[in-house]
Parts: structure tokens; sequence; C-alpha cells
């Protein structure tokens, strides 16, 4: 019972963090320098149409009233149309949502499966010659900029071996029978390697570095050394003893890394030509597109709520001491 | 306190000079801060690098030049919509097919008409000129159009409502082991990418299908709204006109077979026999009649101004006789060469269905466009490409199978893209010239080809605000900096040096007197002189008896 309030309050603190999001989203667009109406300054351009136009995007409406209007057709799931592409929002971003998700978690399941690993690896490995490499290393890979690493990838991988492909997701005039044929295709995964290994060798740096320290402090506790007494095997005891309690912190950051690489898909996906909602995100800004701007980054929010909800709620899940404090 | 005390002073003094040397010797000001925006060095290394060489320059005559770096829309926020509030600034105007005649540039540029909310953001307002600019539009004969278009351009030599730089190169590649080099078009004032290219490119080997990039989305592909500039490419592909611009700048029958000129307000156009739309269905005068209707319906708003001088449309067989309220020298090239050919049995029910709705014509997106142009629409695929399918029925189908437009935002990856082979036609490059330059000499498959553009790059002055009301004033600005070194320091040498906003690349029209403008700071330093500016304590004043408006 106790269990149901906490999950339906925290439920109803998402709802309220949307809104929120909504709100500024909405104002911040409008009281940015720009104009919507200078896509289309052209020496054709008649005051008469820039009235028309105005009137067309409901732009000369009152603030107040374009909110209200907003707030009401979002609640019917109604994102508007787009000023630039004069077509409606959502179709636009579905048609783009999936390459963005596929990319974010194929990177980030790869970063943090090698992370955990690797992290697990380098604790136990503590105060060898291993570590003293492998650290500064990880700091580096950390600490170089996604665009430099994905132009450095493109040339040697793509322009000077050839192995892959430079940007897009399917070879030029491709066709497939749908989504799943694409998304399980040779081509398309040949396509996604070099953008998901520029971002999970951003990434992994963060789930590394937090279990090989959450594995220096499990290890050192009463259980491991019972378990050590008790003669199992070292690999036993790390993997199975350790490395699960170890665990929890990387989980909630794994939720949160979904955020942070949104973000830096924005600058992988331009490199890569990769049509997702990040490079959208860009051109709607750019062009005071409001409606694809709001809409845009309304998404990426849900999703970055969304996996923090979920994040606790599994955390509730894999350690039942959260709900009952 | 102090600052109080001063002003006292000031006035008591000035009221004292006024007294004793009487009202025509009053004190001068000095010429205020005057603000020069460019945008950023990443997104417009040329115009950052002009806009720094022209301030330096300008500081010695002894002004204070605030140099104010600014991304395009908050530029375009100051210098479109709050027209009083800027001094100078950087602009650029971008070459297309149909400003191929000089209409649309010397008329919506400078007309009073448009200075207090069309293009002529500036505020220019010279009488003699606009009288000249409109009796051009009526002017039917070409040669004493041309000599009023010429006299259009040196008042604007005289006057330097601007401060005109250069005329740009476009650089454009291919892949010559892909395409045969004979095949390829340059059409004067756009470059080797256009539309004669991609229908006459042919295939050197095996490869069938044009692949070619742009660096910016497609927004719509629909003949009834003019959207962005990529879009333009592929509905000149899927869609004909009665005219098209050809490779050297001028109209040519093309859905039409002719045209007669029956007296001033009347032409008429013979449509071409047996053709036919993507769906099957054949062309006929109806079908144009409706297309030009359909601009004026007020559902395509951006279309409209181009019918507006229609008076009415009349079909005699495959005759088609336009009548005209007014006589319209341009109307070859901004009408018949600009209106799409549309099929009335699928656009008709559309128009009548908006007729009664908020939307128009422009949030239309057909799932598969029909046109009849050289190429038929086959899929697009949502940022990142678009693929169309030749149409063998047309009259001058393509020698290509297949023209692939991909998206690729990344510049430095389009080069690496046409040297691997994923691309075969390099159409955007917004980088530098030279680096395709020579790329393509270290490659013998690339070939690299510069055309002088229509388009042109400027220092825009705002003359609603003191001292650039002042034609003189404007004059010595600029010819402070030689346009040689600009093109050569900003440019690299792929520019032309220009004074005229008439492209060099439209021979016909261009005014080759305005080019050889004296420069130096000297020069600038005698017009500013003799016009009664005067310079103090290093710092330039107004002449005598003007104050400063603004501060």
């Amino acid at each position: 019972m106790k269990a149901i309030t906490a999950i339906g309050s925290r439920l109803l603190q998402t709802l309220f963090v949307l809104w929120a999001v909504v709100t500024i989203l909405f104002l911040m667009f409008r009281l940015m320098p720009g104009n919507p109406m200078a896509a289309y300054i052209d020496p054709n351009f008649t005051p008469e149409q820039q009235d028309a136009l105005m009137a067309r995007f409901g732009l000369d409406r009152p603030l107040w009233e374009q909110y209200f209007i907003y707030l009401g057709n979002l609640l019917q799931g109604d994102l508007g149309e787009s000023f630039f592409y004069r077509t409606p929002v959502t179709e636009r971003i579905l048609a783009l949502l999936p390459n963005t998700l596929i990319l974010t978690f194929s990177s980030l399941i790869v970063a943090y499966a090698f992370g955990i690993l690797a992290g697990s690896y380098l604790a136990w490995k503590r105060g060898s010659r291993v570590e003293q490499v492998a650290v500064p290393v990880v700091l580096t890979t950390r600490a170089m900029p996604e665009f430099w690493l994905g132009m450095i990838l493109l040339a040697v991988f793509s322009f000077t071996l050839g192995w892959f492909p430079a940007g897009g997701t399917r070879p030029p005039g491709a066709e497939y029978d749908g989504y799943w044929a694409l998304y399980t295709s040779r081509d398309f995964l040949v396509h996604l390697t070099l953008p998901v290994l520029t971002l999970a060798i951003y990434s992994q740096g963060l789930p590394l570095l937090l279990m090989r320290s959450n594995m220096l402090d499990v290890m050192k506790e009463d259980f491991v050394t019972m378990a050590r007494i008790k003669g199992l095997s070292p690999f036993t005891v790390v993997i199975r003893h350790a490395a699960r309690n170890a665990l929890l912190p990387v989980t909630t950051s794994f939720a949160i890394a979904v955020g942070y690489q949104i973000q830096g898909n924005v600058v992988v996906e331009t490199v890569f030509s990769w049509p997702g909602l990040g490079r959208e995100l860009v051109r709607a800004v750019s062009a005071s597109d409001y409606p694809l701007a709001q809409g845009a980054f309304l998404m990426i929010a849900v999703v970055v709520i969304l996996m923090n909800l979920i994040a606790d709620l599994l955390y509730a899940l894999l350690d039942p001491r959260v709900t009952r404090e | 306190m102090t600052s109080s005390l001063q002003t006292t002073a000031r006035l008591a003094l000035m009221s004292a000079a006024v007294a004793t040397f009487g009202a025509t010797v009053a004190a001068a000001d000095p010429i205020r801060r005057i603000d020069l925006i460019t945008r950023p060095q990443a997104a417009q290394p040329a115009e950052f690098q002009f806009v720094q060489l022209i301030a330096q320059e300008w500081r010695r005559l002894g002004l204070d030049v605030n140099v104010r770096v600014m991304p395009w829309e908050q530029m375009s926020d100051i210098v479109w919509f709050n027209r009083d509030t800027w001094d100078t600034t950087a602009w650029q105007m971008v070459g297309r097919p149909e400003r191929s005649d000089p209409d649309e540039i010397v008329y919506n540029l400078f007309h009073s008409t448009t200075a207090e909310r069309g293009f002529n953001f500036i505020g220019y307002n010279n009488p003699d000129y606009d009288a000249i600019v409109e009796e051009q539009r009526v002017t039917l004969d070409p040669d004493e159009r041309r000599e009023l278009v010429r006299r259009a351009q040196a008042i604007l030599a005289a006057d330097q409502p601007n401060m005109m730089l250069a005329h740009p190169q476009s650089t454009f590649a291919f892949n010559q082991s892909v395409w045969n080099p004979e095949s390829v078009v340059e059409q004067g004032g756009i470059g080797i990418r256009n539309t004669w290219t991609f229908m006459s490119l042919e295939p050197a080997g095996d490869q069938r299908s044009i692949i070619l990039n742009s660096s910016d989305n497609v927004q719509a592909i629909n003949p009834l709204y003019i959207s962005g500039g990529v879009d333009s490419w592929i509905t000149e592909l899927v869609w004909d006109r009665l005219m098209r611009i050809g490779p050297d700048g001028l109209p040519t029958p093309w859905a039409a077979t002719g045209y007669e000129w029956i007296d001033d307000t009347t032409i008429t156009v013979t449509l071409r026999d047996g053709m036919s739309w993507h769906d099957g269905e054949p062309v006929t005068p109806e079908d144009v009649k409706f297309s030009f209707e359909a601009a004026g319906s007020g559902e395509s708003p951006m279309y409209g101004p181009f019918v507006t001088n229609i008076e009415s449309i009349e079909i005699d067989g495959m005759d088609i006789t336009f009548n005209l309220i007014q006589p319209s020298a341009p109307f070859l090239t901004a009408s018949l060469a600009k209106i799409n050919l549309i099929p009335k049995h699928i656009w008709e029910p559309i128009i009548e269905r908006l007729a009664d709705s908020d939307e128009n014509a422009e949030s239309i997106q057909e799932d598969t466009p029909i046109g009849s142009g050289p190429f038929r629409f086959h899929s697009w695929t949502a940022n990142e490409e678009i693929v169309l399918n030749a149409f063998a029925d047309h009259f001058n189908a393509p020698k290509a199978d297949r023209w692939i437009l991909r998206i690729v935002p990344n510049v430095e990856a389009a080069l690496g893209m046409l040297r691997s082979g994923e691309i075969n036609f390099l159409a955007d490059f917004p980088g530098d010239p030279s680096v395709l330059q020579s790329a393509a000499e270290q490659d013998p498959n690339l070939v690299a080809v510069s055309t002088v553009d229509i388009g042109f790059r400027y220092v825009a002055f705002n003359h609603r605000r003191a001292p650039f009301d002042d034609p003189a004033f404007r004059q010595a600005l600029s010819s402070t900096v030689d346009r040689r070194m600009i093109v050569g320091a900003a440019f690299r040498g792929f520019a032309v040096p220009s004074n005229s906003v008439v492209s060099p690349a439209l021979e016909f029209w261009h005014n080759e007197e305005t080019g050889n403008m004296e420069a130096g700071l000297d020069r600038a330093r005698a017009i500013l002189e003799e016009a009664g500016y005067r310079l103090i304590d290093g710092r330039l004043h107004y002449p005598e008896g003007v104050s400063e408006t603004l501060q």
C-alpha cells in the first residue's frame, strides 16, 4: 500500500515537471532574439505576405492567448504545425525519434557493458601496472570532444581505410520493407558503427570509473572478506558478490546518462549526417521554428524524465531499503 | 554633479558662440560611434574577414567603429524588423536562375515603395531612380530596356546606397570517372549545379545514379510553395514551366514551343504536343491555365506576386493567350519561367477545399508529388535522402537513371564522400573553395568548376540615420577600401570585385562603367573634406551646422 502511494506521488511529481518544462520552453523560444519571419526574407516578400504569415502562425495574438492555445492543443496530443516544413510537428518528430533512440541506447549499452566489466577488472587489479596505464587513458577519452573524435574516426575508418560509410543510415537509394527490415539489415549496422563508437568511447568513462570506485568500497566490506575466507575463487568473489552490490549507483547513472547523451547526439548526428532529432532541434532553433523546437525539446525532456522515473522505480526493486525508509 | 556643471558650461559657451558669430556658424558635433554588424567567423568566414578590413579603414578616417558580431537570427531581427535601430551591416544576395532578369534586384531592393517593410531595408529614396526602374519594367524593347537598366546602375554608383563589394564564385565538383565531363552544363551566373546538367549528365561507366549532397534539409516538395533553396533544385526537376532560364541566362521556350507578343499587353504561347503527367494523364492547355490561376488564387501567397499582372487567360487549341494589365518586360522570366505547371485533376479539388479553410496550399505535402518534369518523384526519407527517377516519356528525358540527394550537414565529410565515391556530384560546398580546388588537383577523377555568381556581397548603409543619409558620406566610406584587396583577402580570389548589383555574369545588363571605382584613403578624405566634414583631434565631425541627432 505504502509502495503504491510512493509511486503515485512520484507520478504526480513527474506530471508537474512536464508542465514546468512545457511552460519554460514556450517562453524561452519567444524571448530569444530572432524572428520566425526571418526565414522568409526575400525581395518578393510583401508586407501583406508578412501579415498573412504572422496570422497563419498565430503570432499576431497576445502571448498569453498563444500559451493557452498551445497548452490546449498539447492536451489533445497536438504539437502544432512546423513553421519551416508546414507539416505537423508530431509527424516530423516520430519520423526522426527512432533514429535518435537507436543511436543513444546502442551507444550507452556498449559504453555501460564495457565500462562495468572494465571497471570491475581495474578494481580487481588495484595497484597494478594495468591500472596505472588504464586510468589516465580512460580520463583522456573522457576529455576528447565528440566532434573531434568523430572526425578522426571518419578520417581513419571511412576515408582512409574505406571500411565504413561516412554518413546516413543506409546506402544511397537503398529500400527496405519497413523500419524493422531497415534496422535489422547489415547496411544499417555498418552505418551505425562509427557514430555508436564515437558516443561509446566518449561515454564509457563515467560507468567505468563509477564502477571501479564502487567496487573498491564494496571489496572492503565484511561479506567480501567472508566470501574470500570461504575459499571461493577470485572471479566468483568479484563478479557474484562484489559487482552485484557495486552495480546499484551505476544503474541510476545510466538513466541520467541518457539525458547527457541526447545532448551529445546533436554533435554526432551532424558529424555523421545521422537523421535524428538532435540535428532537427538545432535547425528548428536557428530558424525560430517555435512549434518544432518546442516539440523536439519536449520529446527529449519526456525521454529524460521517463528514464529518471524508471531508474527510481528500478532502484526500489533492486534495493528494497529505498521504499522501506 | 560634475556632469551637470559641465553641461551648463558647455551650453554657456555655445550660446556665446552663437551670439558672437551669428546663426550661420553653429558648432558641429563629432560623429557618434558607428555600428557595423557581421555574422560570426565560424558561420561566415569571408564576411567576418571583410568587415574587419573595412572597419579598420573606416577608423583611419577618424570614425569610431564598433563591430557587432551576431548570428543571422539576431542580425535579421535587427536589420529587417527594427529598421531604424542599426547603422551599417554586412549583407548578401544569393543567385537564383530567375534573378537572371535584373528587375527583381534593381526594383525590389531600391524602389521607395519597398522601404517601409519590403526589401529596401536600407531606406533608399530617390525619385529619379524610382522613375527609371518603373520604366524599365514596362519597356519591351530589349535595347531600350538595357539602356534604362544601365542608367539605373549608374545612379546607384553615384549615390552608393550600399557599399558593393563582390560577386562571389560558386564552386561545385563532380567525379569524371562517373560522369562524362562534356555532358556537364555551366549555367552563367549559377554554376554547374543546375537543371540542365542534371538532365544531360551522361554516365561514363556503370554508375547511372546522380548522387549529390546538400548541407541543408529539404523543407517541402510543393509546386505552390517557394520554400528553401535546396527545395527549388527538386521542384525544377519534377515540374515543367512554359519557359526555362537557359544556360545563357535568357528565357528559352520549354513546355511551350514558342511565344509571340501580339501587342504590348498580349502574349500567346503554344503548348508542346504529347506531354504527359507522371501519372499518365496528358498535359492540356486547361492544365496550364489552371496552373496560373492556382498561383493567383490566394492559396499560394508566395507565387501570387508573379501573376497579379495577368488580367485573363484564353485558350485556342494548343495556344494560350495571356492578357496583361500593363506591359511587363520581365514577364517571360518572372512569370512564364517561374510558375510550375501542375495537373488540374489533382490540384483543383485541393484548391477548392482550401478555399473554406485557414490553411493554404503551402501546407499540402502530396505523398507522391505529380508533375510533368524530366524526373519523377520516387521517395523521401526525412533529413536523409530524396530519390527521383528519370521520366522516360519526357521530351528531354535525362540520360541518368536516378537523382539521389543526400543530406550531409558535415561539409568536410561531403568532400570526403566525393573522394570515396559515396557521392559523385558535390552540389553544395559552403566551405573554402580553394580547399575544393586543391582536392581536385590532387585527385585526377575530380573536376571542380568555379562560376561568377549572380548573387553578391555588400555592406548596407541605413539611410534613415545620419550621416548615412548624405550621399557624399556614403561615397567616402565606400571608396576607402580597394575591392581587389577584399577579393584577395576575404574571398581567397574566388570572387570578382564589383560596384554594381547587376553581376558581370549578366553581360547584357551589366554596366561595366560602374566598375572603375577609385579607391583609397586619400580619395575618401578628399570627398569628406569637400562635403564639409572635418577632422578635429583625430575624430571626424559633421559639417558645420549639422548636429548629431542620435546618441
